[in-house]
Order: structure tokens, then C-alpha cells, then sequence
């Protein structure tokens, strides 16, 4: 087809009206171009057969305050990568500088003579709380001692008391039994033989 | 139109400032669109279906990078077109998919049925380009120039993408459109 006019914009309705209308022109006067104007709407009619589908199953969001982000991640997110690069590089120089940094004798020797103070230091306080402590455990344990102590000996007390006079009692009894049995033999020999 | 449009509007402002209903309203105002989009091009329902919900979630995601709020149609579609050819290219050895007619589809009486099966098959005879590009013009009603923002592509090559399509279409639907027996498909190729 020789002519110029651009019928697929005109049937998929891409040209503006004033195209539109010089196309309309053309077409009346061009049989062949009239034709396939016309198999091009047909075409056009026949594709929109096809009917858009439902769609199986509604897609919606829920809210999920869990997996929303706290402040604290909304103003991270705000300027991540800027903080990120500015903390790797800080994180950078320290490392380069501890590795690289040469380390001064009298530096070390001070550090040492602090180290050992300290440790005197922690030493002292540590045999002073541990001592006091000792000590308190060793009195109360004494006490604890001494109290079941006293009240054994004082159970023995009143065990031997119990005891005393028990055998008091007995005693008395053998007494009385003998003063008996004596007045007896007295009345007896007063009486005279037995016969 | 214009109504419709506002209203997107102010559901992607609200939307983009983390309100989730506004959002579930935009998405049930795109959702079949996009999911035929997509349909037709990926050609199974479930994948069609999956790839319309991660289209939704990524633009979700990505809500604060829409500068124009009025763009968002060729946006998102822009979205479901990255994510319909990478399942595509995944899917390219088993690009000879099976499609199953759906008898209840006909258009009702008009037309008979097998034109409606006519035209499916002529549309899975062209090449995933073309296919996509009649369904974002004759399906989803673009402009040339939002389809070349959608398929990251000069106008010219939608051009000749669509009218390449129209010419194979034209060919291969002449007798439903000159009322003849059913089609031959052979002339598509």
C-alpha cells in the first residue's frame, strides 16, 4: 500500500483529531486503504471477544504493626547510607590506627606500675571484705555451737535431778522397810523365845 | 475519569504514608487489570495469580518512589511487566504451555465460540512481545507513550511491535471477520 496515512494509529485511536479527520478524508476517496481500514476494525472487534477474567481470589494487605518499622529504623532508614559510611570509615580509622600506631615504652611501663596498684589495690579490699566475713561466719557458727552447748548440759541438769530423786525416794523407802523390820525383831525379843 | 483519578491520588499519598486500607482500596481498583495483564502473557492462572500479588507488594514497597501520583498506571504495569518476563525467562524451556479454554468465556451469542477460542489461539501464536503489546493497547487502552515507559522501550519499537501484531491478527482472524468457517492458523507464522 502506496499511501502515507497511518490507519493502524487511527484504528487503535492513537492519532488526535485533527489527524484523525485527514485520515477520514483519505479514506473516502482510497478504496484499498477504505478495506483495510475496515479489516483493521474487525480485527479490533474480534480481539475484544476476549472478556477481561475475575480474579480468583481478592489480594489485600493487612496491617502488621510487628513488622512495621519503630522510630528508631525510620530515622536509620532516613540517611542509612550516609551513617553507615561514615561509621565504616570511623570503625576504619580506629582499626588503622590501632595496628598502625607504634606503642611508646614509657607509656607501657607506666601502665604496668598503674596495673600492679590496681591490683594491690583490689587485692587489699578483697582479703579485707573476705576476712570480715570470715570472721562473722566463725562467731555465728561458735554461737550456734555454744547454745546447743547449753541446752544438752542443761537437759543432763535436769535428767540428774530427776534421777537424785528417784533414788532419794528409794532410799527412803529401804529406811522405813529396815526400821520396820528392826522394831519387829525388838517387839519379838521382848516376847521371848519363839515356839 | 478525572473523579477517579483524584481519588487514586489521595490513595497513593495516603498509601505511601503507610496507610494499608487506603492501599487495599487502590488494589482492588487495579487488581483485575493487572491480573489479565498478566494473564495474558504468562498464560496460567496460578501463575498469573502469584505474580499479581508479588506485583502489589512490590509496589507497595516502592510506593514513595512514584514522583508523579498520575503516572501510577504505567507504573505499576511497569512493575508486572519486569515481573511477568522474569518468570518468563525462568519458564523459556517450557514455553509451549498449555492453555485451557474456558467454554463459559463466549462472549454471548454475538459471536460464536470458536471465535473467542479463534482469537486466543491467534494471540498465543505471536511472540511474547507482541502479545503483550496488543494487550496493553487494545486490553488495557495505554498510549503509546506510556507503553514505552512500561516496556522500557522507544516509541517506534512499540509501533512495530503492535502493528507487526495487527498485521499477523488481521491475517489470522479474516474469516471470523469476513463471517467465513473457522480460521486457519496457518497463516499467522
Amino acid at each position: 500500500m502506496s499511501c502515507s496515512v497511518d490507519l493502524k494509529a487511527y484504528a487503535v485511536d492513537e492519532l488526535p483529531k485533527n489527524e484523525r479527520g485527514v485520515v477520514e478524508d483519505h479514506v473516502r476517496g482510497c478504496q484499498s486503504c477504505r478495506e483495510e481500514l475496515d479489516r483493521l476494525n474487525l480485527t479490533h472487534s474480534a480481539l475484544s471477544l476476549l472478556e477481561d477474567e475475575e480474579i480468583p481470589r481478592r489480594i489485600a494487605f493487612v496491617s502488621d504493626r510487628v513488622f512495621e518499622p519503630r522510630w528508631w529504623q525510620t530515622m536509620w532508614r532516613s540517611g542509612p547510607a550516609m551513617g553507615f559510611a561514615s561509621s565504616a570509615l570511623l570503625a576504619g580509622a580506629i582499626l588503622a590506627h590501632g595496628f598502625a600506631r607504634p606503642v611508646a615504652p614509657a607509656t607501657m611501663a607506666t601502665a604496668q606500675v598503674d596495673a600492679a596498684q590496681i591490683e594491690q589495690r583490689v587485692e587489699a579490699q578483697v582479703n579485707s571484705r573476705l576476712n570480715s566475713r570470715v570472721d562473722v561466719a566463725v562467731a555465728k557458727a561458735v554461737n550456734e555451737v555454744q547454745a546447743k552447748q547449753a541446752a544438752e548440759l542443761a537437759q543432763v541438769v535436769r535428767a540428774a535431778e530427776v534421777q537424785r530423786k528417784a533414788d532419794l525416794a528409794t532410799i527412803q523407802q529401804a529406811a522405813n522397810y529396815y526400821e520396820k523390820q528392826i522394831h519387829r525383831f525388838e517387839v519379838a525379843s521382848n516376847e521371848g523365845p519363839i515356839q | 475519569m478525572i473523579f477517579r483519578e483524584v481519588e487514586d491520588r489521595d490513595l497513593i499519598a495516603k498509601a505511601s504514608r503507610g496507610h494499608v486500607d487506603a492501599y487495599n482500596v487502590l488494589v482492588s481498583r487495579w487488581e483485575k487489570r493487572v491480573f489479565n495483564y498478566l494473564l495474558r502473557l504468562v498464560r496460567q492462572r496460578e501463575d498469573a495469580l502469584d505474580l499479581s500479588q508479588d506485583v502489589f507488594l512490590k509496589a507497595y514497597q516502592n510506593l514513595k518512589k512514584l514522583d508523579d501520583p498520575a503516572k501510577f498506571p504505567a507504573w505499576l504495569f511497569r512493575i508486572a511487566h519486569n515481573e511477568a518476563y522474569s518468570l518468563l525467562r525462568k519458564k523459556h524451556p517450557e514455553a509451549e504451555m498449555t492453555v485451557e479454554p474456558r467454554m463459559a468465556e463466549s462472549s454471548g451469542g454475538l459471536f460464536p465460540i470458536e471465535s473467542t477460542l479463534a482469537v486466543r489461539s491467534a494471540l498465543e501464536r505471536l511472540s511474547d512481545d507482541q502479545r503483550e503489546a496488543v494487550v496493553l493497547k487494545v486490553y488495557q487502552g495505554f498510549k503509546f507513550e506510556e507503553m514505552a515507559e512500561i516496556l522500557s522501550c522507544p516509541v517506534s519499537t512499540v509501533k512495530s511491535r503492535l502493528y507487526t501484531a495487527l498485521d499477523l491478527l488481521k491475517e489470522a482472524l479474516a474469516p471470523i471477520n469476513t463471517g467465513g468457517a473457522p480460521i486457519n492458523m496457518g497463516g499467522v507464522e
